[in-house]
């Protein structure tokens, strides 16, 4: 390969190393090219690409290897199947409560665990698959200028009479004695494939006429919006550039948006379903959800903003009703409708203090679930809040602790002082509610002092409830304008190279004897009608069939 | 009448149009041979026939379409049902548009089956207007499933042209190694095309006749801090249970043939939604579609895809491949549009992000990759004709597995679309 090679046309031209057709006038220089009497080879028109280098360094090499489109083809498939393998089990991504490490195992057996021990089950977030997308990106750019840049010099320096060559052996092929005068009639094709809207350039009795040349840089366009969008996929990991969080407000009250200056209200959400006589037979009785709604005003903060004891200095800048399919929008800010809780959780209670022995009661005394006061005066007594636990767990060590910061099961453990009980007080714990009094034995932990005093609800007004909290997504995705941007270029180009066709009809007269040759780059089937009716008009009745000269066989 | 059940007349004449649009095709292509007058004229008159019957369908399909959203409020994409009928009218679209440029009869001899068999297998989903939950009240299910069905379409009347192409070059005659893979290869395409046939024909048969079987089912779940929980569900089959659910007791069941209990027990592994119904349902289309193949095999006398090439000589196979392909490369752009970039806007609006590697977006980013592979190879010598084809035909399955097969195989976000 390495030897010398001489790639002088017989036309003159000097050809670079690897070209299958003469760059001037299309003879088959490559010798199985010339051998073969198969249509040509029509690739970038024939041109040597940069991949085709007599010397190649390692550089060269690397090039070489992502300058192929079998190569890409490869890595598309490889790619392919590596994302089927990530849908046959639930990613981990997708959902929230489990711990991977036995949820695998315990739901599919031992095809689980091993699909989590090799990492399928965070498939598209693994150094391989970002890899494979890595390489499709190189691919996609070095296939391109591989390409792209000879076939641009190829095309912008056409010779009008090509080689006979060249012309007998294109897929659409015409050639005939002629009746009449040879200038005329080619006169008379010039006109009718003007009409047909083809640019044409005539020298003498050879002609080339060419239309939609720029629908040969549709992939090219294409292949640049999906690396813009590739880039832009990658830009989404600078942190500053994008954030996503959750926010649980609850109805009528303000919360912090975590590491923001903003601030967000709900002053009413809604969740409504619809009625029996709306939905069909076999729905009814469902609920069956019409509008999830929260009414939010965005603020921004100035002043006061992170300390929780200071009352921060708000300014409205947005209200807007969040819709599932309508985001509020401010400034590159997105908040989304996400989800809600309105399973009751406590928010207040009003408890007395009962000394059992004597039927004598002191308080009541406000305890809040959030922010509780820490001493509480009840007659002769006090109590000290020694603890609290908004969602009371005893953990797999019997320790108790706590599972969130939602109340829903909150427990609280006082220092009982007064008179006739130890100097330094007697713990108490309190559960408000009922259900967790009996399910974690309150009376039990209590012992002897439980026997004594009670601490409880005596009626229902005396609890309230908090309001219905809806979850809002927050989300900065500064890279999106240049995601839309990349997915735009890309399908411009898409358009371009599918939806029009290069098309290029050349034609010479030797002695009255017409050679007609025409290229397209797709729809073979166009081409020769196109001619077919082109020769019609000037007198020449063919079959679009006839025209054909094979080579679409396998 | 209201406007929706005006709409499913209109469906039903839709459905019985495609149904002789098809015959009057088959009379075009095979009468040919019978004929008295010139083969050349006969298929031309009955191949207008047949088209002018499938164009009457199309427009009776468009009737249906438009007053079930005037009836409806809501576009009638939202659903399997709208969603597979929605999907027939486009490939009608889509074979209108290819036959437009191609005017081959024999392009509706094989695309008219396969909207029919795609319009009565939506037939088989529930088919009441259902409001829509919040996720799908946008404009862009309008704008996104349209698209996407389209282009998926195009795909379809790829499909239809690569079979074309593979039974009109396999020699069925011929004891050729290779030639005997590839017979056995275009046998089975048509094997399950009839195992489908026979699905959806076992759901009506059953439900006409009012089969009902009910188990209950008991279920034992470990919670993630150690307690055991027992969950007994009631399971309701509308075929002859020859599996029944695991671990399941039957509260009632009618006989069928005699039989008056469930033969089989489904293995403790299948976990999914309804998987033993499922497993049912499969087992019974694979057993009608069995009795059926070789019901035809008896009546034709030989293979299904050796009667088919019969009729298919005087077809000239580079028109079938490049129909094939243009018809895909007519597609892939508007699948592009709608099935990624459309899907990806509406997922930001929707989901808060523009992609999320749901199974539904991961299939439809499996179909683009493929059908990018098929573009790609298509540039490169001895891509063409038959593993042209042969792509082009297990592209559809794919296609179809992202359509259908995610939804009731694999759980994810576009669950809403169920069944």
């Amino acid at each position: 390969m390495l030897s010398f090679e001489n790639t002088k046309c017989e036309c003159g031209h000097q050809n670079p190393v690897g070209t299958v057709l003469c760059e001037s006038c299309g003879k088959p220089l490559e010798a199985s090219e010339a051998a073969s009497d198969m249509p040509l080879e029509m690739r970038y028109d024939g041109v040597a690409r940069r991949s085709q280098k007599s010397n190649p360094t390692i550089i060269d090499r690397v090039w070489n290897f992502f300058s192929s489109v079998k190569i890409a083809v490869r890595i598309i498939i490889i790619t392919l199947l590596a994302a089927i393998v990530g849908t046959i089990f639930t990613q981990e991504n997708a959902f929230v409560s489990f711990d991977p490490a036995t949820y695998y195992e315990e739901k599919y057996g031992w095809i689980g665990k091993w699909y989590y021990k090799l990492g399928l089950s965070n498939t598209y977030e693994s150094w391989w698959f970002i890899g494979l997308l890595v390489m499709i990106g190189t691919s996609l750019v070095i296939c391109s200028l591989d390409r792209v840049l000879p076939l641009y010099r190829a095309l912008s320096k056409q010779q009008i009479r090509k080689h006979l060559q060249f012309i007998n052996r294109q897929k659409t092929v015409y050639s005939a004695e002629l009746k009449n005068d040879p200038e005329a009639w080619i006169g008379q094709m010039e006109e009718q494939l003007k009409r047909k809207r083809y640019r044409v350039h005539r020298d003498g009795t050879a002609l080339l006429a060419e239309k939609a040349r720029f629908s040969r840089w549709g992939p090219y366009i294409n292949h640049i919006g999906l690396i813009v969008f590739l880039l832009a996929v990658l830009l989404r990991t600078i942190p500053s550039w994008s954030m996503d969080n959750y926010v649980s407000v609850p109805e009528g009250e303000i919360v912090q948006i975590p590491k923001t200056n903003y601030f967000i209200k709900n002053e009413k959400f809604t969740v409504d379903y619809y009625k029996d006589e709306e939905l069909p037979e076999e729905l009814k009785g469902t609920n069956r959800a019409k509008l999830y709604e929260t009414k939010a005003v965005l603020y921004t903060c100035s002043e006061n903003c992170d300390d929780p004891l200071l009352e921060p200095k708000l300014e409205e800048v947005k209200q807007h009703d969040i819709l599932v399919n309508h985001p509020l929008s401010y400034q590159g800010l997105k908040v989304y409708q996400f989800g809600y809780d309105d399973t009751p959780k406590l928010k207040a209670v009003k408890p007395v203090l009962i000394d059992k022995e004597t039927g004598q009661t002191y308080g009541p005394f406000d305890l809040t679930m959030r922010d509780p006061e820490l001493n509480y005066k009840l007659g002769p007594y006090t109590l000290e809040l020694k603890t609290k636990y908004m969602d009371f767990v005893i953990d797999s060590a019997g320790e108790p602790g706590t599972q969130s910061r939602e109340p829903n099961a909150p427990a609280f453990i006082f220092l009982l002082k007064g008179p006739d009980l130890p100097e330094g007080g007697v713990p108490y714990m309190y559960f408000p509610k009922q259900n967790d009094k009996v399910r974690f034995s309150q009376d039990a932990i209590n012992g002897d002092i439980g026997k004594r005093f009670e601490i409880k609800v005596p009626k229902m007004e005396d609890v309230t409830f908090a309001a219905v909290v809806s979850t809002l997504n927050v989300r900065v995705d500064k890279a999106m304008p240049y995601i839309w941007v990349g997915a735009g270029i890309s399908m411009f180009g898409l358009l371009l190279g599918s939806y029009w066709q290069h098309r290029r009809i050349w034609l010479r007269v030797d002695n009255g004897r017409v050679s007609l040759g025409a290229h397209t780059n797709k729809n073979n089937y166009g081409m020769r009608a196109e001619v077919a009716a082109v020769l019609h008009k000037t007198g020449i009745d063919v079959e679009p069939k006839s025209l054909d000269n094979g080579g679409n066989k396998s | 009448m209201s406007l929706v059940d005006f709409s499913s007349d209109a469906f039903i004449v839709a459905f019985f149009l495609y149904c002789f649009g098809f015959l009057f095709y088959g009379v075009a292509i095979i009468g040919r041979k019978f004929s008295n007058r010139n083969s050349e004229d006969h298929l031309r008159r009955w191949g207008r026939i047949a088209f002018i019957t499938s164009l009457l369908g199309f427009a009776a399909h468009l009737t249906f379409f438009f007053t079930r959203w005037a009836g409806g409020g809501h576009i009638p994409t939202s659903n399997m049902y709208e969603f597979m009928t929605f999907l027939a009218m486009m490939v009608m679209l889509a074979f209108i548009v290819v036959y437009a440029i191609y005017r081959k009869p024999m392009l509706g001899f094989f695309t008219l089956p396969l909207v029919v068999i795609i319009v009565a297998f939506a037939a088989v989903f529930p088919q009441e207007v259902q409001p829509l939950i919040p996720p799908l009240q946008s404009i862009w299910l309008k704008i996104h499933v349209t698209t996407a069905a389209l282009g998926e379409a195009f795909f379809a009347v790829g499909f239809a042209a690569g079979l074309m192409y593979l039974l009109r070059v396999v020699d069925f005659n011929s004891q050729e190694k290779s030639m005997r893979l590839q017979q056995r290869w275009v046998e089975f395409t048509l094997y399950v095309v009839v195992i489908i046939i026979a699905f959806i024909g076992s759901v009506f048969s059953f439900r006409g006749m009012g089969y009902e079987a009910h188990f209950i089912q008991e279920t034992v779940s470990i919670s993630s801090q150690g307690v055991e929980s027992t969950k007994t569900d009631e399971v309701s089959y509308s075929m002859p249970p020859i599996f029944k659910p695991y671990n399941s007791q039957v509260q009632s069941m009618d006989t069928f043939l005699g039989v008056k209990e469930p033969l089989f027990e489904t293995p403790s592994w299948m976990k999914g939604v309804d998987a033993a119904r499922k497993l049912n349902t499969i087992v019974w289309s694979i057993i009608n579609g069995t009795i059926l193949y070789g019901l035809i095999r008896l009546v034709l006398r030989r293979r299904i895809g050796a009667a088919v090439h019969s009729v298919m000589d005087g077809v000239d196979p580079d028109d079938l491949d490049e129909i094939s392909y243009r018809a895909i490369a007519i597609g892939y752009p508007i699948f592009t549009l709608g099935a990624l970039i459309f899907a990806m806007i509406w997922a930001y609006i929707a989901w808060s992000r523009f992609w999320g590697w749901d199974p539904k977006e991961v299939w439809a980013l499996i179909t683009w990759l493929y059908y990018t592979a098929y573009l790609h190879l298509r540039l490169s010598r001895g891509w063409h004709g038959r593993k042209s084809a042969w792509i082009a035909v297990v592209g559809f399955v794919v296609v179809m597995f992202t359509l259908i097969g995610v939804n009731l195989v694999l759980v994810g976000l576009h669950s809403y679309a169920g069944v």
